[in-house]
């Protein structure tokens, strides 16, 4: 059975500095697997180079089967199969919340404006930012504009979607509607990736967990397993820095 | 202890604030001063005469403004329109992976920056046909001059543009990549039209430049029809033998670029505000 993303063996350095050194790990279709660890131990890199926004430097990346480490892979095709939520939105200033959704949609895949609308108009609806359409995103609070970013993301209609730290700029407050969002996508079934801070979250909703620090996978499976029985020192460090929040 | 000289009161005694009351009737007293000498010494009547003389400026009108601000304002606008597709151009390059392109890009901008506005518009003139022989600029004055300065401001403007280009985040690019755009779409839809907003009161400052520097096309020669405020001017003044033509177009050029960078001023202010 080919696995929705299948890592193997995965090198990235910037420099001297050996940020992923030898990533291993595959997620399923319909699964959600939440990446914790301390900042700096690689798993935004290893995210980002998912969709080759970072060029791996050894290594496969298989995503559905299809091998996009290679060389002659047709990035901007496959990465309109794979949706990206950012940790600071990086949504359109100069454009308003509905032609953030279409811009990609018309562009790159073509759709007649009409359907463009359509399909927008629904993600917006499934963020329950339906009355925002004409708004610019400058005229949103923090919350509603990732939530934007998490629509606009879905318009693609991805196979899959890879979350960077999406609550991690918001303020305290604004956190929930955004985890509120990703708890709906996860139960209707998406393959989610999501790099987080937020354990709570991990606990209820990931199917996997996975521990990395200094660019390894320390330890990985279920969440109850991970975060209540760590077997891992590293990995127990961690969650009482964590807790102490 | 010292005591003071007779009547010294040293400074200190005075409060602040009154110490900058003190400083601003100084002040105050000096340029009243600089203002009397300078316009007692003037010769009022003559200066009347030769700069303010009614007669003279109506004769001006209604050409100084059907012919002289028309040429200026299309020169302008012909030279900035070509001027900003070259300067496109080159910022696009000066940002390439390929490295002859970035060379070339910055080669260039070095070159005409380095030159003046005139040694440029007379190679293009003079200097193109003789070099390929038989090769002239089409357009008459307006097309070698526009095309000159278009070198020139082009130069400038890449610069500016590809500053702009830089000041927009990289998460964008990021953003729009990640939604499969190619990054010659992300360039034309996500980051330039952002670049360009950012732009706006540098490039307008571009264009004061340009329309002071459309007074060297005089230098390619002129027609009665042809010229723009400034050589209208000097032809005027010479036939005239009188100043006044030269204070008519001052205040014309003035009633065109002031309310340019009052603009700018405008649009700095709420750029800031945005922010």
């Amino acid at each position: 059975m080919t696995h929705a993303i299948d890592v193997r063996n995965l090198h990235k350095a910037f420099g001297d500095l050996e940020v992923l050194q030898g990533i291993d790990f595959t997620v399923e279709t319909g699964e959600v697997v939440c990446v914790l660890g301390p900042s700096g131990s690689g798993k935004s890199t290893l995210l980002r180079c998912l969709n080759r926004l970072e060029e791996p430097n050894g290594g496969q990346i298989l995503i559905d089967g299809e091998d996009i480490t290679d060389p002659d892979a047709n990035v901007d095709q496959l990465r309109t199969n794979i949706g990206m939520v950012f940790q600071q939105f990086n949504l359109f200033p100069h454009l308003t919340v509905l032609k953030n959704l279409t811009v990609a949609q018309t562009g790159v895949l073509r759709r007649p404006k009409v359907e463009a609308i359509s399909i927008a108009r629904e993600m917006l609806e499934r963020v329950g930012l339906s009355d925002k359409t004409h708004d610019y995103p400058a005229h949103l609070s923090g919350g509603q504009q990732q939530r934007v970013a998490i629509a606009r993301a879905l318009s693609m209609k991805p196979k899959m979607m890879l979350f960077d730290e999406p609550t991690s700029a918001l303020d305290p407050e604004l956190v929930g509607e955004v985890l509120d969002v990703m708890r709906t996508l996860a139960s209707e079934g998406m393959t989610m990736m999501v790099v987080t801070h937020e354990i709570g979250f991990a606990q209820e909703v990931a199917d996997r967990v996975v521990f990395m620090d200094e660019g390894v996978v320390i330890e990985e499976g279920r969440p109850e397993q991970v975060l209540e029985q760590p077997s891992h020192e590293r990995t127990k460090k961690f969650l009482r820095m964590v807790s102490e929040h | 202890m010292v005591r003071p000289l007779t009547g010294f009161r040293p400074m200190k005694k005075l409060k602040p604030r009154q110490r900058v009351l003190v400083y601003q009737l100084v002040m105050y007293g000096l340029a009243a001063v600089v203002v009397l000498v300078v316009a007692s010494q003037a010769d009022w009547p003559k200066i009347q005469k030769n700069f303010f003389n009614t007669e003279i400026a109506a004769d001006m009108f209604p050409e100084v403004v059907t012919s002289a601000v028309k040429n200026t304002a299309l020169y302008t606008a012909l030279s900035f329109v070509l001027g900003m597709a070259l300067a496109l151009a080159l910022a696009l390059m000066r940002l390439s992976s390929l490295k002859p392109f970035r060379a070339f890009a910055i080669g260039y901008i070095e070159l005409f920056r380095g030159l003046p506005a005139l040694i440029t518009l007379l190679f293009v003139g003079f200097g193109l046909p003789i070099a390929f022989s038989g090769f002239r600029i089409p357009g008459g004055v307006l097309g070698r001059g526009s095309v000159g300065l278009a070198l020139v401001a082009g130069a400038y403007m890449a610069e500016t543009i590809r500053a702009g280009i830089e000041a927009v985040p990289k998460g964008q690019t990021e953003a729009a990549r990640s939604l499969g755009m190619s990054q010659t779409r992300t360039m034309f839809t996500i980051i330039l039209p952002q670049a360009f907003r950012i732009i706006i009161p540098p490039l307008t400052n571009e264009l004061v430049l340009l329309i002071k520097d459309t007074s060297l096309f005089f230098i390619l020669g002129s027609t009665p029809g042809t010229k723009e405020l400034t050589k209208f001017a000097r032809d005027f003044m010479n036939a005239e033998r009188n100043a006044t033509p030269l204070t008519v177009v001052a205040i014309l050029y003035l009633l065109i670029t002031l309310p340019l960078t009052f603009l700018v001023r405008r649009l700095e202010r709420s750029a800031a505000k945005a922010r």
